[in-house]
């Protein structure tokens, strides 16, 4: 009876070891390949504008720390950067006017942000099993690492737009934690410190062809609960591949809309 | 007199064979050679250029390219790092830290001085032309001869980025690019022969030579720092301080 029970918890140990090592440091991305490959971000409920493609969203639940620190980088977001940075004056259809004034400011998107709140332009993942990489066409790129690497100590970290990312393999499904983000806004009414954390969960469909992203953000000093919601994406049609996100500050025409909308 | 030593050097020298013909054995050195064969075929890490890294001759361009013609290129690529544009190729495999990473379809190339990156596809071959968007770095699709990996690039824009080739001369839209890579002194160093073909600029293929060092696994890529193609000071240290034009062109 003895011999059974040890044998029993020997096995349970060995199973539990296993399972541990296999979430920290898979030998095998087996399902996670599905991800592989060029996407783009859809709008499920056909809310027809960015504003919109939220509006079903959870508003963010957060302390008043957290309230204050969103309606600071809202107020941020909002202020003038420079001279005529917004031309709002009522325009004839067809005639281009200034709609920024300092166009293309840092480059294409700084560090892989649009990785993290992926806009209109493509994503492209490519999985390795020591790293997967995730790039947003507009500009920059994530890197998660798969090699079991911890996240380094935040007080030797400089913050980036994409953070520090490490992933794991649970149920075929890839699941990554960011913490290191440069502060700013979260979807749905959130913020960020350089301390919150920012869990994604990958589901792809069993066709392959749809992708899942579910959001996570913990923080206790600014969040009362966590905030969560999803990003949904179609696989690109066969043949796409990346464009060259293109913006050339030298070329004032970057600061006009390009097809000015119907007054 | 059978002593204690040569019972002990009989048990290593058994306990030797065993290892050897473990180690030679058709299922052990087959899965061995397949695993090394598997690590030759893929050259993911993080890689970085040294002093002694570049093997770069000067190379033979046609009467046409006039001094005229490598002096626009070169005032184009100032032009072009000062306002923050991509660089694209050949610059970006010559510049910072590169991130390789392999996946089953797509090989992803980032540098750490570039926001930019590159694409070598493994599955398909080039995009029409009809509907390719030109780019800095152009269309790359790579194949395996061997233990070597072959990249095939064309789609070049004539103008975006930085354009000149090191060892002379520049791309344009007609530019071919072949690069052959290779992992030597046991997959620490990766070889990487580029080839530049141009009916219009090059009188032969010009070929060169860099050698990237592996860096240690647990090396953390490096986000670039912002480019601001407003800072003045920044404008006037590269020399072409012309300032930004609002308005219409």
């Amino acid at each position: 009876m003895n011999r059974i029970v040890v044998t029993s918890l020997c096995l349970f140990v060995m199973a539990a070891a296993s399972r541990s090592l296999a979430q920290t440091k898979p030998d095998s991305l087996s399902g996670v390949e599905r991800l592989e490959g060029d996407w783009v971000r859809i709008d499920p409920n056909g809310s027809g504008d960015f504003g919109g493609l939220a509006s079903t969203f959870t508003v963010a639940s957060l302390t008043p720390q957290g309230n204050a620190a969103m309606e600071g980088g809202q107020r941020q977001a909002a202020a003038p950067r420079g001279p005529a940075f917004t031309e709002s004056s009522r325009h004839d259809s067809g005639v281009p006017y200034i709609v920024v004034s300092r166009p293309c400011a840092a480059g294409p998107f700084g560090g892989g942000a649009l990785g993290i709140n992926p806009d209109s332009g493509g994503i492209h993942f490519v999985v390795h099993k020591n790293e997967i990489i995730f790039a947003p066409e507009r500009g920059g790129f994530r890197h998660i690492y798969m090699d079991g690497r911890k996240h380094p100590d935040l007080t030797r970290w400089t913050p980036t737009a994409s953070g520090h990312s490490i992933g794991r393999i649970e149920n075929g499904e890839l699941v990554v934690d960011t913490i290191g983000i440069t502060p700013g806004l979260v979807t749905a009414g959130g913020w960020r410190s350089v301390e919150t954390r920012l869990t994604e969960r990958f589901v792809v469909s069993p066709d392959g062809k749809h992708l899942t992203i579910h959001y996570r953000w913990e923080d206790p000093a600014i969040y009362q609960k966590p905030h969560e919601y999803q990003y949904e994406f179609d696989r690109s049609p066969e043949g796409s591949y990346a464009l060259e996100y293109w913006c050339d500050a030298s070329d004032p025409a970057e600061q006009q809309s390009v097809t000015p909308p119907s007054q | 007199m059978v002593t204690r030593a040569t019972v002990i050097l009989a048990a290593i020298t058994a306990l030797g064979g065993v290892t050897a013909a473990w180690a030679q054995s058709p299922v052990v050195s087959g899965a061995r050679s397949a695993s090394s064969a598997a690590a030759a075929r893929d050259i993911s890490g993080f890689w970085a250029l040294s002093v002694d890294s570049r093997k770069v001759p000067q190379a033979k361009l046609l009467p046409r390219v006039t001094k005229a013609m490598l002096d626009l290129h070169a005032r184009q690529d100032v032009h072009a790092i000062r306002w923050c544009n991509p660089i694209g190729l050949p610059m970006m495999m010559d510049s910072g830290a590169i991130d390789i990473r392999q996946g089953p379809t797509t090989i992803f190339m980032a540098p750490e001085s570039s926001l930019v990156p590159r694409y070598v596809y493994l599955n398909r071959k080039h995009v029409s032309a009809d509907i390719y968007d030109r780019s800095t770095s152009g269309d790359s699709v790579g194949s395996w001869e061997g233990d070597t990996l072959v990249v095939d690039t064309i789609g070049f824009h004539p103008t975006h980025g930085v354009t000149s080739i090191p060892g002379g001369g520049f791309r344009t839209d007609k530019t071919h690019l072949v690069e052959r890579y290779r992992l030597v002194e046991g997959g620490e160093v990766l070889s990487v022969r580029f080839t530049w073909t141009d009916p219009m600029v090059f009188s032969a293929p010009h070929t060169y030579e860099f050698r990237y060092r592996r860096l240690p696994p647990t090396y953390e890529a490096v986000s670039m720092w912002p480019c601001d193609p407003y800072n003045e000071e920044r404008a006037q240290f590269l020399g072409d301080p012309a300032p930004f034009k609002a308005g219409k062109r």
